[in-house]
């Protein structure tokens, strides 16, 4: 591999890592606060065809992403709806969320276009690049870095800031409060329900730009189910990364670089298919890992 | 009501919905400034008082003072409001987050949007250096011990600038070298002239620490006074009553049989502070009955995990049935024999959404007397299940019912229907009559006599001193995990006997 | 049975029909001949017996999905390797029929226990790790679906592929493995007997079995399942081993009753409608069977609409979804006031009187 193709493979890794770090983000948000998302394969799915079914009739990239955002959020407060009002199962609403937006998206879309398949006869627009200055200009850095999606970078930061708000803001310190010993939260005056119903929204928020990424960013068009189980990746990530948001962005980060791998070695004499179970083998093997880490700790302070 | 006092209890009274009498015209006064005890067994109504003054429940009658005028607490906001916090048993801190960021959820400290930390800090330094409570502010909680964490609660409860501090039983969680020193921050506390409420069972620190002792007895104040009044047998009695005079039944002079099972030098430290136990020495001989008394967390839970095969034992041996048993499991140990009703009848013992059938035949569902070829003869479990219901006058709807229809009473009668049904050679009852009407823990009484008188060894623990006088051929006593007394007869004891063992202020064993 | 009884299952239907007018109606509208879609929609599945016998075709794989679903719920686990052990156990079927020499007789049962042995892996793996090492059998199934695809997708452009068939599919399923129709005029085949007698089975193997007994207690207490001394790990691989068994056994018997190859490129949804079906049966074997016949002539219906309507069938996964969220909603399925109002009763105390669906 020369060094060009090392740049090339960093960028193609940072662009298959924006909605898994997005996605991620958003069920950490969730799980802190207490209510797993599972719902997040639904609700990228469903930010992806809003983004660009709005783009394609108002003309405004922005206000497809505006869509995205508001349409991840909606999901997430019917889910929290769903479960503190008409008292139903969190994962089984949750999956349910994900089969109505499975069902939604492809009908819609038909009603809108006339094809089940591809939205690609709506002129939908994508959102804008990003090339930094100098940065961009050196050779081969600015290759891996530089050029990258608006959304990239704003995943990228995003992962800092959650964890500020996480770890240094009122708000965010007790809806960790809320997740992880509601009680406690209870008795500082903290409403519980309220704030996992912002979570969810926020979280369901974190899908939709997830979405809109895959349909207005990697490509300019909505595909049936083109999510494919990133939500779901999403979700191994959130658990990999241990609560935090950059432990998050960093499982993410290795979820994706898995999947460029598999990308990348396609064609390289490996059976495509085999290769493409990496990025699912990866986490499950990392979910091991951590079981029998944490249970060997808990032996070792029980003695 | 003196002109000093800061709260006052003016005949409060609390029943529940279902008819259960938690506090009957309760009244005395808390001075200010002064460390006031509250102390008496499980189930006196200590905690539903508390709770009412912290303003989680509010009485059926009565009425409550603060500095001489009348005060209605709604809630534990309004009671902080009022001045007034409390420690609970069970902490309220959240493990991840640190000491400051506890002490300070809900009321944060902020500069912008985001917290500021350094005031923080400074505020919890301040506090901590004004009640001289030493925590590191930025230690997270759940690296910290009980002791710390507990200091972490207090703080928490002092930064709402209160005047009243409630501590519900504090020192349960602690060693005696931990207790020691949380009663030194108390007297300071105190000097600083805040009023403490101090909630114990424990008579040794009541009498270590407090001034004034209020003692209640089945929701009712049987006791108020100067501790300097009073002296330990006079105070043990108040706490334990006259339980003295229960007639006991003539029982037949019962032939005990051959050691059935036996513990030498067990040792398990290991686990929750109640289960944690040392050197146990105890054998428990074939018909007899021994019965265990003490005070919750005195390591009778750890005695019967052992025994039930739910915790291997860390040393020493244990034999049941000629078998090595220390690392039993469960199942290894019900197929020795034993036989189990679980003090949390809905948690260990039962599956409250099953069947009264399913229930009844659990654990001896793969008898052959319930099989027909692969197959269970569910006729058979019904018609068992009758018998039991019939046999042990279980009050149901009918075998097919959920067991959460029934009364609990009546499905402790069915649960120990079912463990006793198996022919048990040694019967752990843990709390077997807890929380049940007089008629069925009669009944029970009298099942298990019987059992007794066919050579079955039994376990009885239980706070219940009438049930433990009453059943027992022999009592241990445990305190801090350890047996700290054996009484080998009981003829001629009594509760006020066993009390200052119960309470840790004597040892013989 | 009284009327008491029956009020859960009567809110059932009714706020069933209200989700299907909610979804529907408005869809309706959105054509030309809103009468002649909902007509299509509601009555078309009975109008002839191949429709009907379509509704069966499609009742037969969701109702063994369902009891997988249900067999691993009622123990306590959230086990989704359901969707990923159908796919796989497809495959295996396909794979053993054509890759193992067998005498005709033994072509169908071998090839379909084949399978079901390669597909209940997806479902063991997350069993065995819950058991033994505490993960999240949720996040850990939820990926072994999609490993299982993968690998499957392999074996089917590896070993399996007729380059003669023009798309991605596998050589023609031999025909003496292919399940016999068994009704005249429709698709019915032997599986449809066997997903019967499955459901019969899995209600005795809950009901009236030692082993399910205890599957029982372990999901609905583990602590007293423990109290009296279950192996709970034991019984939790069990559970996974029997939900992973009959999710597979249920794509060998789609592929050898429907399919002439091996041709899924994607998961086909059908483990997912199995979570729809067992929900609405409440974890109860034998309701899985009309579960499983309504979300299946609802499908029906939506099919019929969108070939003579233009309107698409996905209408139908919408409506599912639904079911699912409402059919977890105790506020709403549970809820006392509406139970009281139809069984005509004045007092409490009915809330309990159903088994609630086992979640972790």
């Amino acid at each position: 591999m020369d060094a060009s193709s090392v740049a090339e493979f960093v960028a193609v890794a940072l662009r298959v890592s924006t909605p898994l770090t997005l996605a991620a983000l958003g069920v950490l948000i969730s799980t802190r606060a207490g209510v797993l998302n599972i719902g997040i394969e639904g609700m990228m799915l469903a930010g992806a065809f809003a983004g660009v079914v709005v783009s394609a009739f108002t003309g405004s990239a922005l206000l497809g992403l505006a869509a995205a955002i508001l349409i991840g959020a909606a999901l997430g407060a019917l889910l929290a709806t769903a479960v503190h009002v008409a008292k139903a199962d969190l994962i089984l609403s949750g999956i349910a969320i994900n089969i109505a937006a499975a069902a939604g998206t492809t009908l819609l879309l038909f009603l809108i276009t006339g094809s089940k398949g591809v939205s690609s006869s709506l002129p939908s627009k994508t959102l804008p690049t990003i090339d930094i200055p100098l940065l961009g200009d050196l050779p081969l850095v600015g290759m891996a870095v530089s050029g990258h999606h608006i959304l990239t970078y704003t995943a990228f930061l995003a992962a800092p800031l959650v964890a500020l708000f996480l770890t240094r803001t009122p708000v965010g310190i007790r809806l960790r409060a809320v997740g992880e010993k509601p009680e406690a939260a209870a008795a500082a005056g903290v409403n519980v329900r309220r704030y996992q119903f912002w979570a969810l929204a926020a979280s369901g928020a974190f899908g939709g730009v997830a979405g809109a990424f895959l349909s207005m960013g990697y490509v300019s068009w909505f595909g049936q189910n083109m999510t494919a189980g990133r939500g779901f990746i999403a979700l191994a990530a959130e658990v990999m990364g241990g609560g935090s948001a950059l432990g998050t962005m960093l499982s993410a980060v290795v979820l994706g670089t898995a999947e460029t791998i598999s990308i990348t070695m396609q064609g390289g004499g490996l059976p495509s298919e085999l290769v493409q179970t990496v990025p699912y083998i990866v986490p499950i093997l990392a979910l091991l890992v951590h079981a029998m880490r944490r249970r060997r700790i808990a032996r070792k302070s029980a003695a | 009501m003196t002109s000093n006092a800061l709260v006052a209890f003016e005949a409060i009274s609390k029943a529940y919905g279902n008819g259960t009498r938690a506090l009957t015209e309760v009244s005395f006064s808390v001075a200010r400034g002064v460390i006031h005890a509250i102390s008496g067994e499980n189930g006196a109504g200590k905690s539903t008082l508390m709770k009412i003054l912290f303003g989680l429940e509010q009485p059926s009658s009565g009425r409550l003072l603060l500095d001489g005028g009348v005060a209605e607490i709604r809630s534990p906001a309004a009671a902080v409001e009022q001045g007034i916090g409390m420690v609970h048993q069970h902490f309220t801190l959240v493990p991840s987050l640190t000491v400051a960021e506890n002490i300070f959820l809900g009321q944060e400290q902020r500069s912008g949007i985001f917290v500021d930390r350094e005031k923080t800090s400074r505020r919890v330094a301040a506090l901590s250096k004004r009640f001289n409570l030493a925590v590191d502010p930025d230690a997270r909680v759940s690296t910290l011990s009980v002791a710390a964490q507990q200091k972490v609660e207090i703080l928490k409860a002092l930064s709402r600038d209160i005047r009243l501090l409630i501590l519900d039983e504090p020192t349960a969680v602690l060693s005696p070298p931990e207790t020691e020193e949380l009663f030194t921050r108390l007297r300071h506390l105190r000097d600083a002239g805040l009023t403490i409420l101090f909630i114990s069972h424990k008579l040794r620190e009541v009498r270590a620490l407090a001034s004034h002792v209020t003692v209640l007895r089945a929701g009712r104040v049987v006791g108020d006074a100067q501790l300097a009044d009073l002296d330990n047998d006079a105070l043990s009695r108040l706490v334990m009553g006259g339980a003295t005079s229960v007639a006991r039944p003539v029982r037949a002079s019962r032939s005990v049989g051959a050691p059935l099972v036996a513990l030498k030098n067990v040792s398990q430290s290991r686990g929750r502070p109640g289960e944690r136990v040392s050197n146990l020495d105890l054998t428990i001989y074939a018909g007899e009955v021994v019965g265990v008394a003490g005070v919750d967390g005195g390591g009778q839970q750890g005695l019967v995990a052992l025994l039930s095969g739910r915790k291997a034992a860390e040393s020493g041996t244990i034999v049941f049935g000629g078998r090595d048993m220390k690392s039993g499991s469960t199942r290894d140990w019900r197929s020795a024999g034993l036989a189990h009703l679980p003090a949390d009848r809905h948690k260990d013992g039962s599956a409250m959404s099953m069947s009264l059938v399913d229930n009844a035949v659990a654990g001896a569902h793969r008898k052959p007397a319930y099989r027909m070829g692969a197959l269970l003869d569910r006729r058979k479990m019904v018609e068992a299940t009758r018998d039991m219901i019939s046999e042990y006058g279980v009050r149901s709807p009918g075998p097919e019912a959920p067991l959460s229809a029934l009364s609990g009473g009546n499905a402790q009668k069915l649960i120990a229907a079912r463990e006793f049904a198996s022919a048990p050679s040694f019967l752990i009852a843990d709390e077997p009559t807890r929380g049940i009407d007089i008629a069925a823990a009669a009944f029970l009484h009298e099942r298990m006599r019987n059992m007794a008188g066919t050579g079955v060894g039994i376990l009885l623990v239980t706070s219940d001193l009438d049930e433990l006088l009453t059943l027992s051929d022999r009592i241990v006593v445990m305190f801090g995990g350890r047996i700290v007394a054996r009484f080998d007869t009981i003829d001629g004891l009594t509760p006020d006997r066993l009390g200052p063992f119960m309470l840790g202020l004597e040892e013989t064993a | 049975m009284s009327r008491k009884a029956l009020a859960p299952a009567i809110v059932t239907i009714v706020i069933l029909a209200i989700v299907v007018i909610t979804v529907m109606l408005p869809l309706a509208l959105t054509t030309q001949d809103p009468v002649g879609v909902l007509e299509t929609f509601l009555f078309g599945p009975f109008r002839n017996l191949r429709y009907l016998g379509n509704i069966v075709e499609m009742a037969t794989p969701t109702m063994l999905c369902g009891l997988a679903v249900a067999l691993m719920f009622r123990s306590g686990m959230f086990n989704l390797g359901v969707e990923g052990a159908f796919y796989l156990g497809g495959l295996g079927t396909v794979a053993a029929a054509l890759l193992l020499p067998m005498p005709w007789w033994a072509a169908a049962p071998v090839a379909l226990a084949a399978g079901a042995v390669i597909g209940s892996t997806v479902c063991v793996l997350p069993g065995v790790m819950r058991a033994h090492f505490d993960t999240s059998e949720l996040v850990t199934s939820l990926m072994l679906n999609f490993v299982a695809l993968f690998v499957g997708l392999f074996v089917l452009n590896y070993f399996l592929r007729d380059p003669a068939a023009g798309a991605m599919a596998s050589y023609k399923i031999p025909l003496e493995a292919q399940l016999p129709r068994i009704v005249p005029g429709t698709r019915i085949h032997l599986g449809t007997v066997l997903a019967l007698l499955a459901c019969i089975g899995g209600a005795i193997y809950l009901f009236r079995t030692a082993g399910g007994f205890e599957a029982r207690l372990v999901g609905s207490n583990p602590s007293f399942a423990a109290h009296l001394g279950l192996p709970l790990r034991r019984v939790m691989v069990r559970s996974a081993a029997l939900g992973g068994l009959i999710a597979a056994f249920a794509g060998g018997i789609e592929m050898l009753g429907l399919y002439t190859r091996f041709s899924w490129q994607a998961l086909p949804g059908t483990g997912w409608v199995g979570v729809t079906v067992a929900i609405l049966a409440r974890d109860n074997p034998l309701l899985l069977i009309p579960s499983a016949l309504f979300l299946a002539y609802l499908q029906v219906g939506g099919d019929l609409v969108g070939r003579n309507f233009d309107v698409p069938i996905e209408g139908v996964g919408l409506i599912n979804a639904l079911v699912l969220l409402i059919a977890t909603a105790a506020a709403i399925i549970r809820n006392p006031m509406l139970l009281r109002l139809v069984s005509g009763e004045r007092s409490a105390g009915l809330t309990k009187s159903l088994p609630k669906a086992e979640a972790h």
